[in-house]
């Protein structure tokens, strides 16, 4: 167990040396992990559980997060993702278990809030409590909206489809916030759409920092964040973002409150004075 | 009969489902079940809309019993109790268990590598007639489950009702 869990620990050491390098051939991800336990040989630390690579058939690592290690596998028969935590050892461990165990559960406390509110989410298979590890729905043959966009825009036709994506993001985030669920991460790589990209079939994801909150400050900020993340990753998307708000407006009955707050967070973010 | 699921996350652990229609003796498999003389989770199929309903119940059982976190007092209760979208472990039983004068049934086992289990021996004690798994559909109540699961109409638009039920089972500990 002693040796499983120092090799572990070098794979997720060994993972965030090679960074997004680790992204994609299956076999190199279980396989990465030997090499890595040989170059960084550290310590196992104190209480916090760490997750060695779930043995799910056909396995692969999607992609490395600040927050935790994404993988694809089957788990019971169904594609699934793998969510596993990172423990992040510059924390103290009482407060690193209790943080990790309040993200995990708040994650799965939201997708069953979205899923019951009809709002699209992946399904919750299984969460594990000792490893705060989450096993979800594998939305199969996704894209994120940040593909999209970046794919559309680089082929330079049919940019007027974006508006209409906008729209259908403004519907999806109204409906989330009239059922006063606040996302917390709202990035266009947390949205994902479903094919036919036609069809606009939106999914959202990743909900780990994720509450419940009434308030339009709340909402407002939460739009922020996906403002900012918008316009900083993709250039020339004003319009687009535009029409977002103005589809969220239509559809949400407690808009009007939300738009104001988000006005008075715009005037209040970082590096607004012109004082020097 | 249908080949016993891997758990994968418990390598050595494997399901297997046997469905019976026509079955006779309810009442007494039910008293063996609860005395713990039969080995088995006695399942009513009317509550099943999927053998994967199952997988997820039983590989959530296996998780807690394996770190010793187990809300009932043995394996197959707990997958009963893990089919429930609430914690009362009695209404549970009663939902989901079978009852004396059900007639069909499904028995979910789930068994170590090491042990063996003798699936003849199960089989006999049951006074009815062993059906394929194919024919689970024809069992479940679907208005039944929907309405112990609480789906809301919304939800079916976004995905299947195992989905739904799924989703509850898995988080209604965090609830």
């Amino acid at each position: 167990m002693a040796a499983a869990e120092a090799q572990a620990s070098a794979v997720c050491s060994g993972m965030a040396g090679a960074g997004l390098a680790a992204v994609g051939d299956g076999t190199a991800g279980p396989d990465m992990a030997g090499a890595g336990a040989a170059a960084e040989a550290e310590a196992s630390g104190p209480a916090v559980a760490e997750a060695p690579p779930p043995p799910l058939p056909g396995l692969q690592l999607l992609q490395q997060g600040a927050e935790a290690l994404v993988y694809r596998g089957l788990f019971l028969g169904r594609p699934a993702v793998a969510k596993l935590r990172i423990p992040k050892r510059y924390r103290h461990p009482a407060l690193e278990e209790r943080l990790s165990r309040r993200r995990t559960a708040q994650e799965a406390r939201s997708l069953l809030r979205c899923r019951r509110a009809g709002i699209p989410a992946p399904v919750v298979y299984f969460v594990d409590y000792v490893t705060n590890s989450v096993y979800l729905e594998d939305i199969a043959d996704s894209v994120t909206v940040q593909d999209h966009i970046n794919s559309v825009q680089r082929n330079g036709n049919d940019t007027s489809s974006l508006l209409v994506l906008g729209e259908k993001m403004g519907e999806l985030l109204a409906k989330m916030h009239d059922e006063d669920l606040i996302h917390g991460d709202l990035t266009t790589s947390n949205i994902l759409m479903r094919p036919p990209m036609e069809k606009l079939d939106l999914v959202l994801i990743d909900f780990g920092l994720s509450f419940v909150s009434g308030l339009p400050e709340d909402k407002g900020v939460d739009l922020y964040v996906l403002e900012k993340a918008f316009l900083s990753t993709h250039p020339d998307t004003e319009m687009m973002f535009k029409a977002l708000l103005k589809s969220y407006a239509a559809a949400s009955k407690k808009s009007g409150p939300v738009i104001k707050k988000l006005d008075e967070v715009r005037l209040r973010g970082r590096k607004r004075s012109m004082v020097g | 009969m249908d080949l016993p699921h891997r758990l994968e996350l418990f390598p050595d652990c494997s399901v297997t489902l046997l469905l019976f229609n026509h079955v006779k003796n309810a009442a007494a498999l039910r008293k063996k079940a609860m005395e713990g003389s039969i080995e088995g989770a006695l399942i009513n199929p009317a509550m099943i809309v999927d053998p994967f309903q199952i997988l997820v119940a039983a590989n959530k059982a296996v998780h807690l019993h394996k770190i010793g976190k187990m809300k009932t007092r043995t394996l197959y209760a707990e997958i009963i109790f893990n089919l429930s979208p609430n914690n009362n472990i009695s209404d549970a039983f009663k939902k989901f268990g079978i009852s004396d004068n059900d007639e069909a049934l499904l028995i979910v086992l789930v068994v170590d590598r090491e042990k063996t289990v003798n699936l003849e021996d199960i089989i006999s004690q049951v006074e009815g007639q062993q059906v394929s798994l194919d024919e689970l559909p024809q069992l479940t109540d679907i208005v039944k489950v929907k309405k112990v699961y609480k789906v809301t109409p919304q939800e079916e638009k976004i995905g299947t009702l195992v989905d739904s039920i799924v989703c509850r089972m898995s988080t209604k500990d965090v609830l």
